[in-house]
């Protein structure tokens, strides 16, 4: 069901579809913003105290009293109060609508997440495809910020943003290939909806396909990776070349505005990820609360858990691997993820008709 | 096959495509681990403003004095190679009334060549090791504990006036009576003389 369906339902029927149309686009973008900031906010400081345990370090401690909670937000505050820096020779119009197009991208891609049934914002039957070709429009507004900033650094990085989001298209959309042969469908809420037996933990990484889920799952994994521009996949921020890359001659609540779209990237790829092998919000038990009032906020919270633990693990990955060069990158994405994605395809292809020719699962 | 699977040695000669794969998820498991290992290690780092550091008993931290012990020698402000100490006292007989004893440590090296000299080894390098301060002027440490006469020193100055008053009372007596009469050697006024001014010196000894 989704919003204008319910909006529908509760309004009186005078009111134009037009602007039930508006009104629930308004509403989940206010829902989606505010669990968006959220996340970012938790991911920043879970990153800093992960950073930090990890080198033998303690991370912040002061802010906020426990563990210094509060942390991201002391520094969200910072970065709005700061000044607004636009140069000189910057071109204006794109340095000012790049940011809004980056984070807006990231945003839009969240319409498609399924976080519990039916709390979906749209259910669109092709959410894979969707998601996957909303959030690669980032690199747009990337190179509008690197363009616009006029600096050579900016464009340095934008330009790799780009080679990078281009090549790791290939591979990212190719092990989303295997889970949709799987489920029969290109829908987020369906697959998770699929992967609902044997008590809730009939998920796609312990199904009969195991074999191929897994290989699968660790080049989904470097490829999203590499589309969140995380490390060690950060050539178009790395600060020892290109002083801050794309972002470099940004400052206050534009700088933020990309720092939220790295971490509404990083859950997006965790959710997709978790939607696709992890079982979406399903969890042993939680089947026997169907019906009851206390389903949807468990699924929900189900379904975030398990999200923020493959953001957990992508900052594990962050500082754990050093960075690797530019021509190592496009040698990864073409000359192993590549061929393996392909591979992959064949093989699950094959698998796949042969569990439903012979075995008509 | 098992010629392409082969692990990659040292100078790449071997590398193969499968064992390129190999080595990089081998290498990024097992590094993985170790970065798990760490994030649930102790961390080695101290809370600062709250933990300090233990450090060793011979740390050349910043100064400390035993104002007590000190005899206004001025052997440690000589031994000084930069002169960064500074000191000032007034001596009332055996007493010494502290004015000031300052260390620049805008200057001092810790170079511990105060401490060799003193008679009194009453100055020490101790195991504070931070000098903060908002100022310059903050970094001129007061070492002493408290400047001027303190209760107990100005008694012991009054007795010890008082003493020196009773044997220039005495003295003064005797040179009397010498002149009056030399042959009188038992003189019951010089004998009570005596008794009191021994009196203060006992109470002394015994305080």
């Amino acid at each position: 069901m989704g919003i204008v369906q319910f909006l529908s339902d509760l309004l009186p029927e005078t009111i134009p579809y037009w602007a039930l149309v508006l009104l629930g686009a308004g509403i989940a973008f206010a829902i989606i913003i505010a669990f968006v900031s959220v996340v970012a906010i938790f991911s920043v400081w879970l990153e800093r105290k992960v950073a930090g345990h990890i080198q033998s370090r303690l991370g912040p401690m002061y802010v906020g009293g426990w563990h210094g909670w509060a942390q991201s937000i002391a520094d969200g505050i910072k970065l709005i109060l700061k000044e607004d820096v636009i140069l000189t020779d910057a071109d204006r119009p794109l340095f000012k609508l790049a940011p809004c197009i980056v984070l807006g991208t990231a945003l839009a891609a969240f319409v498609a997440v399924p976080f519990a049934p039916g709390v979906v914002p749209a259910d669109i039957n092709l959410g894979v495809f969707f998601i996957v070709a909303v959030s690669s429009l980032t690199t747009i507004g990337v190179l509008m910020a690197g363009w616009g900033s006029n600096n050579k650094w900016s464009l340095y990085g934008a330009m790799r943003e780009a080679a990078q989001v281009a090549s790791y298209e290939i591979p990212l959309g190719l092990s989303l290939m295997m889970p949709v042969m799987y489920f029969g469908s290109f829908s987020l809420s369906q697959a998770s909806e699929m992967q609902a037996g044997w008590g809730g933990l009939h998920w796609y990484i312990f199904s009969d396909s195991f074999w191929i889920a897994i290989p699968s799952f660790v080049l989904f994994f470097t490829a999203a990776l590499a589309e969140t521009k995380r490390a060690p996949f950060d050539l178009p921020e790395s600060e020892s070349e290109l002083v801050a890359g794309f972002h470099t001659e940004y400052s206050g609540i534009r700088f933020s505005f990309f720092f939220m779209e790295e971490y509404a990237a990083m859950y997006l790829m965790s959710a997709i990820g978790t939607a696709l092998w992890f079982g979406g919000w399903n969890f042993p038990g939680l089947y026997l609360l169907e019906g009851t009032a206390l389903f949807t906020p468990l699924a929900i919270a189900v379904f975030v858990v398990k999200s923020m633990f493959l953001v957990f693990v992508m900052m594990w990955v962050r500082w754990t691997v050093p960075r690797i060069r530019i021509d190592q990158v496009m040698a990864l994405g073409y000359k192993y993820l590549t061929p393996i994605g392909l591979f992959l395809v064949l093989v699950a292809s094959v698998w796949e008709y042969i569990k439903f020719s012979m075995m008509g699962v | 096959m098992n010629q392409l699977l082969q692990e990659p040695t040292q100078d790449g000669s071997q590398r193969t495509w499968f064992g390129n794969v190999y080595s990089a998820i081998r290498s990024t498991a097992s590094g993985m681990g170790v970065t798990l290992r760490h994030l649930f290690s102790k961390p080695v780092t101290l809370q600062y403003p709250e933990e300090r550091p233990i450090v060793d008993d011979r740390y050349r931290g910043v100064h400390y004095l035993e104002q007590d012990l000190c005899i206004y020698c001025d052997a440690c402000a000589k031994a000084c190679p930069i002169d960064c100490i500074d000191m000032e006292a007034v001596r009332h007989g055996k007493e010494l009334e502290w004015k000031t004893f300052t260390v620049d440590y805008q200057k001092c090296m810790h170079c511990e060549l105060c401490v060799y000299p003193c008679p009194k080894d009453c100055i020490h390098l101790g195991q504070e090791i931070t000098h903060l301060a908002e100022d310059r002027s903050d970094l001129v440490h007061e070492l002493l504990s408290y400047t001027g006469l303190t209760e107990e020193q100005k008694v012991r100055i009054a007795e010890a006036e008082a003493k020196k008053a009773a044997k220039k009372a005495a003295l003064a007596a005797k040179k009397a009576t010498e002149v009056k009469e030399p042959t009188e050697a038992e003189d019951p006024a010089e004998t009570q003389d005596a008794v009191e001014t021994e009196n203060p010196e006992e109470e002394q000894k015994d305080g």
